[in-house]
């Protein structure tokens, strides 16, 4: 079932098409990734399904209501984590959280919440004494104080570091386990590899794909490539005659195959065979980040085509 | 209404942790009647040039007036600059709490600190300097009441425009020292010429001086001064809700 659907949405400002002509349906219970570069218009579509932004043209339905007209029934089912959104610095971790559960219906026990964002022992401490992670992941309990169906949450990771990037990964991935379907907004390809079940790829205000991680991996091919220093000379006539070899070349003592298929496989057979041993050996595979690359490089080029 | 008194409990604690707003907001003005009464020389004689009345009979208003001022000019827009700066308002838009029960939280939390400083700056100089108590004690409120509505209006019409707290705190500060002139705080209006008093019972601390001047001594405010503040209080605010920028 599908808790978010948008169709044709588009947004201008001034002179500029920030969102042009974006579809795509969030199914429920699971991780959506929004990616794309900077000034993409990513934040300009989930505030459109947020009811903050009014869209110049499209339809949005969230659980099947409108983001403007039914704006207060909305608020009550979704939560939001707004990209450079702070809180008071003199409040308190828990007079935050009693405040934002005071707002909804059906609030979540934020002592619960706290715990399991790992925020527990900090109930009194002031807002501008948090770290970063954890400012961060009081904005995802308040996200979810009031016990939304989906929570949005926009370059949630944005400005951590590495350790409190990996424990908010858990976190969103417990709120996934909690049924809550999650919209999360990131320009971390393995944060998005990580965690999202779909991810879409925005480029210039356009989808440039939508896919799971892995589809989108194999859209590039399933090239794999070998990097290895030979023990002792080796015939580079013999590698590139196995049958999945594409290319064989050097950088300094290094040799690189690459190939598709049974490559890695069939090299090692033929070093073995050969009494050549592999140091050093890397093989590498295509990424998301690739991937990703060559989604948004391509509609690059599609942009320069239509302004010919 | 539940969630406005949850906001305004916040708020209040909040403006509690801060020591600078505590002080110029609460504290100030009966501070200042104190210091003034006790260690500026002449300040309790009875004075010609006044028409016998003393320093600190016709300062009790101006320091009521300059207290309003600091709450509703130097205190309340910075606060809703950083509000919208944090984007707090924006973050409140996605709950079913409208941000414009925030601002009601501010203005009650404002509007309360605002009787507090004035009831102890009254008990300041009512039991340390023999002033009496406001003669015409309706008037003296209704006075108070439209005093606080204009200078308020305009510090929320301030907030409503502001980008930053920084921006909020600049332009307070541009109104607020004019104000103050005009109120009589360097020149007690009953020595400032026709043409000037004239100016300050156009501004809305000018008026708010005089109607609680003439309602402390049991003078019925006129109703061009009360009249000022009302369309202060009614425009600034207008002005305000039309062009409030929640982010």
């Amino acid at each position: 079932m599908a808790v978010i659907e948008v169709a044709g949405l588009v947004k201008t400002y001034g002179e500029t098409r920030a969102v042009d002509g974006v579809s795509f349906e969030v199914q429920e219970g699971e991780i959506f990734g929004i990616v794309g570069p900077n000034g993409a218009g990513k934040t300009t579509i989930v505030e459109s399904v947020e009811g903050l932004r009014q869209p110049d043209a499209g339809a949005i339905s969230v659980l099947g209501l409108d983001p403007i007209r039914d704006r207060y029934e909305i608020t009550e089912r979704l939560g939001a984590q707004l990209q450079e959104s702070r809180l008071q610095d003199k409040i308190r971790v828990n007079e935050a959280l009693e405040l934002y559960a005071s707002f909804y219906r059906h609030p979540a026990d934020w002592r619960d919440l706290l715990d399991r964002l790992g925020l527990e022992g900090k109930e009194t401490a002031r807002y501008a004494d948090l770290s970063g992670g954890q400012k961060q992941r009081l904005a995802v309990a308040l996200a979810l104080v009031g016990s939304p169906e989906v929570a949005i949450l926009d370059e949630l990771t944005t400005g951590l570091d590495p350790q409190a990037r990996r424990d908010t990964w858990d976190t969103i991935e417990d709120i996934k386990r909690a049924g809550v379907t999650v919209v999360l907004v990131t320009h971390f390809m393995e944060e998005a590899d990580r965690l999202c079940d779909r991810i879409m790829v925005i480029d210039h205000g356009r989808v440039a794909a939508i896919d799971t991680p892995a589809g989108l991996i194999g859209r590039i091919g399933s090239k794999q490539r070998l990097r290895f220093r030979p023990s002792n000379p080796l015939d580079d006539g013999l590698l590139s005659r196995l049958p999945d070899v594409s290319a064989v070349t050097h950088e300094g003592p290094q040799t690189i195959v690459t190939g598709t298929g049974n490559v890695v496989h069939s090299v090692t057979a033929l070093l073995a065979q050969q009494h050549v041993i592999a140091q050093d050996l890397r093989i590498e595979q295509a990424s998301l980040e690739d991937a990703y690359l060559a989604l948004t490089g391509d509609a690059l080029v599609e942009t320069g085509s239509e302004n010919r | 209404m539940a969630a406005t008194m949850k906001l305004t409990r916040t708020e209040t604690k909040l403006f509690l942790r801060d020591p600078i707003a505590l002080f110029f907001g609460l504290i100030f003005p009966g501070l200042m009647l104190w210091a003034l009464g006790l260690f500026f020389p002449g300040f309790t004689d009875h004075v010609a040039e006044l028409g016998g009345d003393r320093y600190i009979d016709i300062y009790g208003p101006i320091v009521l007036g300059l207290g309003l001022a600091t709450l509703g000019l130097v205190t309340l827009p910075p606060i809703l600059g950083t509000y919208r700066q944090f984007g707090i308002l924006r973050r409140l838009r996605t709950t079913p709490v409208h941000p414009v029960r925030l601002l009601t939280a501010q203005l009650i939390v404002h509007g309360v600190v605002a009787i507090a400083s004035t009831a102890l700056a009254l008990v300041v100089v009512v039991s340390l300097f023999d002033v009496p108590l406001p003669q015409s004690p309706v008037w003296f409120l209704v006075s108070f009441v439209l005093a606080t509505a204009s200078i308020f209006s305009i510090g929320l019409l301030v907030g409503a425009l502001v980008r930053t707290s920084v921006s909020g705190q600049a332009i307070g500060m541009g109104i607020y020292f004019p104000m103050l002139f005009f109120a009589g705080v360097w020149i007690p209006r009953s020595i400032m010429s026709d043409g000037l008093r004239f100016v300050s019972d156009l501004t809305p601390l000018g008026s708010a001086v005089q109607t609680l001047e003439d309602s402390w001594f049991g003078t019925t405010p006129s109703l061009m001064n009360l009249a000022v503040m009302a369309a202060y209080a009614v425009v600034a605010s207008a002005i305000a809700i039309r062009f409030f920028r929640w982010e």
